[in-house]
């Protein structure tokens, strides 16, 4: 009992120092909890069963990576707070307390502090629930609405996860203490270490580093066709043992460099920053780098969100470039079905084209469509002119085409100019791949080739021709009426095969892609909070142990202001960096989305990287403040 | 000697100093009265407790009196602003810690360096006066090393090194060869009384070891929170010692 006491005691005077702990703990349960609130909202009920499938596995693999994130997040603050406990409850030794004891006070502070961070972290979760809905609608209006129903299921499923893996890594405290010997226990943060790295063994690090980087920067962006996926998953193990490697060689060999060059070194406090970052770049560039790696996550992501949701918006518009399309192998039809239509709309547009449907067997390209469709070079022309769609392109020679495809959310084709095709025996060069929607919604379930008018001739007698009938109607209300009309007269016309396309402009088909936004949003928040409070725990910790030093410069007479300015250029060398080279990463891996995705994100991958760098900022003063407080603290002493 | 022909270095005037909370107030210096001259080289010795630490500390301004002036340099540091007494302490004053106080991040050079880098002094003339200094030191060898692969004397050779390289009016040193062996205290002491004979260094040291005290050209003892008695040094250091141990022992004082 006297030993809970003792514990509890403990536990409330150095409230202040588990702050960060309990803090950080928290924010990983509010994560958990977050996640878990999205999943069981009314938010997917609105997607219908239709992408059931696809946001299944969204889910699954989203969970994974909160479950590997929280497993290693825990691991982390844990193992911080009971190196410095360790060394704060090691002087019971001299009380005559068996490790035991002390292990047991440690458990009883975890277990406090445990369920402090759980309430708090289910507290801010409920309150935050509102915030990132807040922050989504800033974002987008295009986010799936969160219904927030205060239910039991998150609650448990949260406190579940939480208390098991909080509970094994107590545990592991708990042994940890157990097993320690009284001199480790006494000394356990104050161990001499080699500061300066053996040469030879970085340049070999930064060498190797370097090379890992720029393979899979490569990698990354290198078009192809069936080894994109590969490409990818090699790039990323790639880029992240290159950035442990550059932590860990090319930046410590490149500091101890600078700090051999003295009259580099001996210029104001520079002497103090400098050396005090190679001594910890040491034990905290496997932090650096998971932090690197985390931002470069939280950018990708993000780019990924603002990414899709552009492209929400163009599959929209390319979708609904025609509100209704007939497709049919008379070429009579022009004239009644624009008599029907108006009578419920005006219309926008309309043009006429036609289409010559190949079968699968006489191309020899990519076997994606089962069908696909030739279309004359002048007749596109004329649809573009009456249309109002752009049409950026020269005359065709005859061996050469252009290929009209969709707009694509994501594919793993990243290669799609200069290939040549071939057509029934003749060799067709590839000379651009356009996504402008001349065909609108037709564009989506086929592959067309535009090709030169007498080359269209030529073919014709291959396969079947049909005429599309495009119109684009202003009033949308009277959509369903229109649309039964259309029917009819396809339905009377039985000896022709005619079919009718037509798009609902209030449809809400796409709508998990907005899932899909709305989980990269979540996951963004999920890195770049991670990230920078991971940083900023170790960083603290630091200024913790920095005591001692600043007391020395003190006394030698140097003000505080000076221990400052040296300890911002100290935290500011480590966030920049970390941001550097996240900075450059991101290039290659935004690029890398980009190939995937067939646009330019340089635009989104600034902003993402702005983003970033803002939040990185904001911990980075947070950093400068703590350490300032610190220092107070030991003034104080 | 005539000592109204030398100019003052610091001067002590009823100095008093407690130490607790109300009620429980401790006096541990009782008005102390005490001048150092330019060139000085005095050590201070007492039992342990009698507040050697606590006298070094005010005269040095890293503390403040209860009560009494201290006047270093002209000035009366009882009536300086923290940020005059800190430039106080960087331009005129020169430190010596029991427990060398050198910084485990950097090389014993840049600790050297440390100093006169952070008052601005370009590099190129850091690194010549920081070569200079450990030649007199006999550190010209270690001066890569880390201050954990350097011996205790080294450390504290780097340590006095690295309080004389800015060229201080007064250095000041608590139990500098507290923690070396006999060797290594030599060693030090010797490049102590080279700066304070060749150089123009007032020195102050701290000790309780008869020894350590026989290279000062004045001994004061300190005991019960008062300087009860300064013994000064003739022409033979062995002879002082001797001395220096007689009146330990009829003063009686446990010195150890
Ligand atoms: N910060 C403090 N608060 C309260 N009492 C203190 C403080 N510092 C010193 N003392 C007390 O003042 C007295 C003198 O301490 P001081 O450190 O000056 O002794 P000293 O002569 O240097 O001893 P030693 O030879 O053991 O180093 C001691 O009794 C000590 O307990
Ligand atoms: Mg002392």
């Amino acid at each position: 009992m006297s030993m809970a006491k003792l514990a509890f005691r403990n536990f409330k005077s150095s409230l202040r120092h588990y702050l960060i702990l309990i803090l950080s703990l928290a924010f990983s349960v509010m994560i958990l909890f977050h996640f878990q609130t999205l999943l069981y909202s009314s938010g997917f009920d609105v997607l219908g069963t239709r992408n059931k499938e696809y946001i299944e596995l969204l889910i699954q693999m989203t969970s994974f990576v909160l479950g590997c994130f929280m497993f290693f997040f825990i691991w982390y603050s844990t193992n911080v707070f009971l190196t410095r406990r360790k060394r704060e409850i090691g002087i019971y030794v001299f009380m005559g307390l068996s490790n035991e004891q002390i292990g047991q006070m440690y458990l009883i502070e975890a277990i406090l502090i445990g369920a402090a961070a759980w309430a708090l972290g289910l507290g801010f979760g409920t309150l935050g629930t509102g915030l990132f809905q807040m922050i989504l609608r800033k974002l987008s209006d295009l986010a799936v609405e969160i219904q927030f129903t205060p239910g039991l299921r998150p609650v448990l499923t949260t406190t579940l996860v939480y208390g098991m893996i909080y509970l094994v890594f107590m545990a592991k405290g708990y042994i940890d203490i157990v097993r320690s010997s009284v001199l480790s226990m006494i000394s356990a943060a104050k161990q001499n270490e080699y500061v300066q790295q053996k040469q030879g063994w970085l340049a070999t690090k930064a060498v190797l580093g370097t090379a890992l980087l720029v393979t899979g920067y490569y990698l990354a962006c290198k078009e192809g066709r069936d080894s994109v996926m590969g490409n990818a998953l090699l790039a990323v193990i790639l880029v992240t043992g290159g950035v442990y490697l550059l932590f860990g060689g090319m930046i410590p060999a490149g500091f101890q460099a600078l700090a051999g060059n003295k009259r580099f070194l001996y210029r104001g406090q520079r002497i103090l920053w400098v050396n005090s970052f190679i001594f910890r770049l040491r034990r905290n560039y496997r932090t650096y780098a998971i932090v690197c790696i985390l931002m470069l996550c939280s950018v990708t992501t993000l780019a990924t969100g603002f990414a899709l949701k552009g492209r929400y918006e163009t599959i929209v518009q390319f979708e609904n470039t025609y509100t209704f399309q007939l497709l049919s192998s008379r070429d009579d039809l022009e004239g009644p079905a624009r008599e029907l239509i108006e009578e419920h709309s005006e219309i926008l547009f309309d043009a006429r084209l036609s289409l010559l449907y190949l079968d699968q067997s006489v191309l020899e390209a990519d076997a994606y469509y089962s069908r696909f469709g030739i279309l004359a070079y002048s007749q596109v022309k004329q649809l573009a002119q009456r249309t109002g769609l752009e049409f950026p392109f020269q005359e065709l020679a005859e061996d050469e085409v252009i290929k009209a495809s969709h707009q694509y959310l994501l594919s793993m084709i990243t290669a799609r100019e200069d290939v040549d095709i071939r057509i029934h025996g003749t060799t067709y060069h590839q000379i651009q791949d356009t996504s402008i929607p001349y065909l609108g919604y037709l564009q989506e379930s086929s592959g067309y080739y535009i090709v030169n008018d007498q080359a269209y001739e030529r073919l014709r007698s291959l396969g079947e021709e049909v005429y599309v009938y495009n119109y684009r109607i202003q009033d949308t209300e009277n959509f369903a009426k229109i649309r039964d009309r259309l029917d009819q007269l396809v339905e009377n016309t039985p000896e022709n095969k005619t079919a009718r396309i037509a798009m609902d402009p209030n449809s809400n088909e796409l709508d998990w892609v907005k899932m899909l936004y709305t989980i990269c949003i979540f996951l963004f928040q999920v890195f770049v909070l991670a990230g920078g409070s991971i940083m900023f725990m170790k960083l603290s910790h630091d200024t913790w142990e920095e005591r001692e030093r600043s007391q020395v410069i003190l006394k030698l007479g140097f003000d505080p202001g000076l221990l400052k300015r040296a300890a911002a250029a100290e935290l500011g060398t480590a966030y920049g960096l970390t941001f550097l080279v996240m900075a450059i990463s991101s290039v290659f891996s935004v690029r890398a989305l980009g190939n995937m995705m067939f646009t330019d994100l340089t635009a989104v991958n600034l902003v993402s990287a702005g983003v970033v760098f803002g939040i990185l900022l904001i911990w980075y003063l947070l950093s400068v403040q703590a350490y300032g407080q610190g220092y107070r603290k030991n003034e104080k002493r | 000697m005539n000592h109204n022909s030398r100019k003052v270095a610091a001067e002590v005037k009823n100095l008093t100093k407690e130490y607790g909370a109300r009620g429980f107030l401790t006096q541990v210096l009782k008005g102390i009265e005490l001048t150092v001259y330019r060139h000085d080289f005095i050590a201070i010795m007492g039992p342990s407790g009698s507040g050697k630490t606590t006298l070094l500390n005010l005269l040095s301004t890293i503390d403040k009196p209860t009560q009494g002036t201290v006047i270093l340099d002209g000035q009366d540091i009882t009536r300086m602003s923290n940020k005059e007494l800190s430039a106080l302490r960087r331009d005129k004053i020169g430190f010596i810690f029991q427990d060398y106080n050198l910084l485990d991040t950097m090389t014993l050079e840049d600790n050297i360096a440390l100093p006169l880098s952070l008052n601005g002094v370009p590099g190129k003339d850091c690194v010549q006066q920081v070569q200079e200094k450990a030649a007199m030191f006999g550190l010209k060898e270690h001066l890569k090393k880390y201050p954990y692969q350097l011996s205790g004397g080294q450390k504290q050779r780097g340590a006095a090194c690295r309080a004389l390289i800015t060229g201080p009016e007064i250095i000041f040193a608590d139990e500098p060869t507290g923690a070396l062996d006999s060797k290594s205290g030599r060693e030090l002491l010797e490049c102590l009384r080279a700066v304070n004979e060749n150089g123009q260094a007032t020195i102050l040291m701290v000790t309780h070891d008869p020894f350590c005290a026989s290279y000062a050209k004045d001994v004061y003892l300190l005991a019960d929170g008062r300087i009860t008695c300064r013994i000064s040094r003739g022409a033979d250091r062995k002879e002082f010692y001797d001395r220096i141990i007689d009146v330990q022992a009829t003063l009686g004082g446990d010195f150890s």
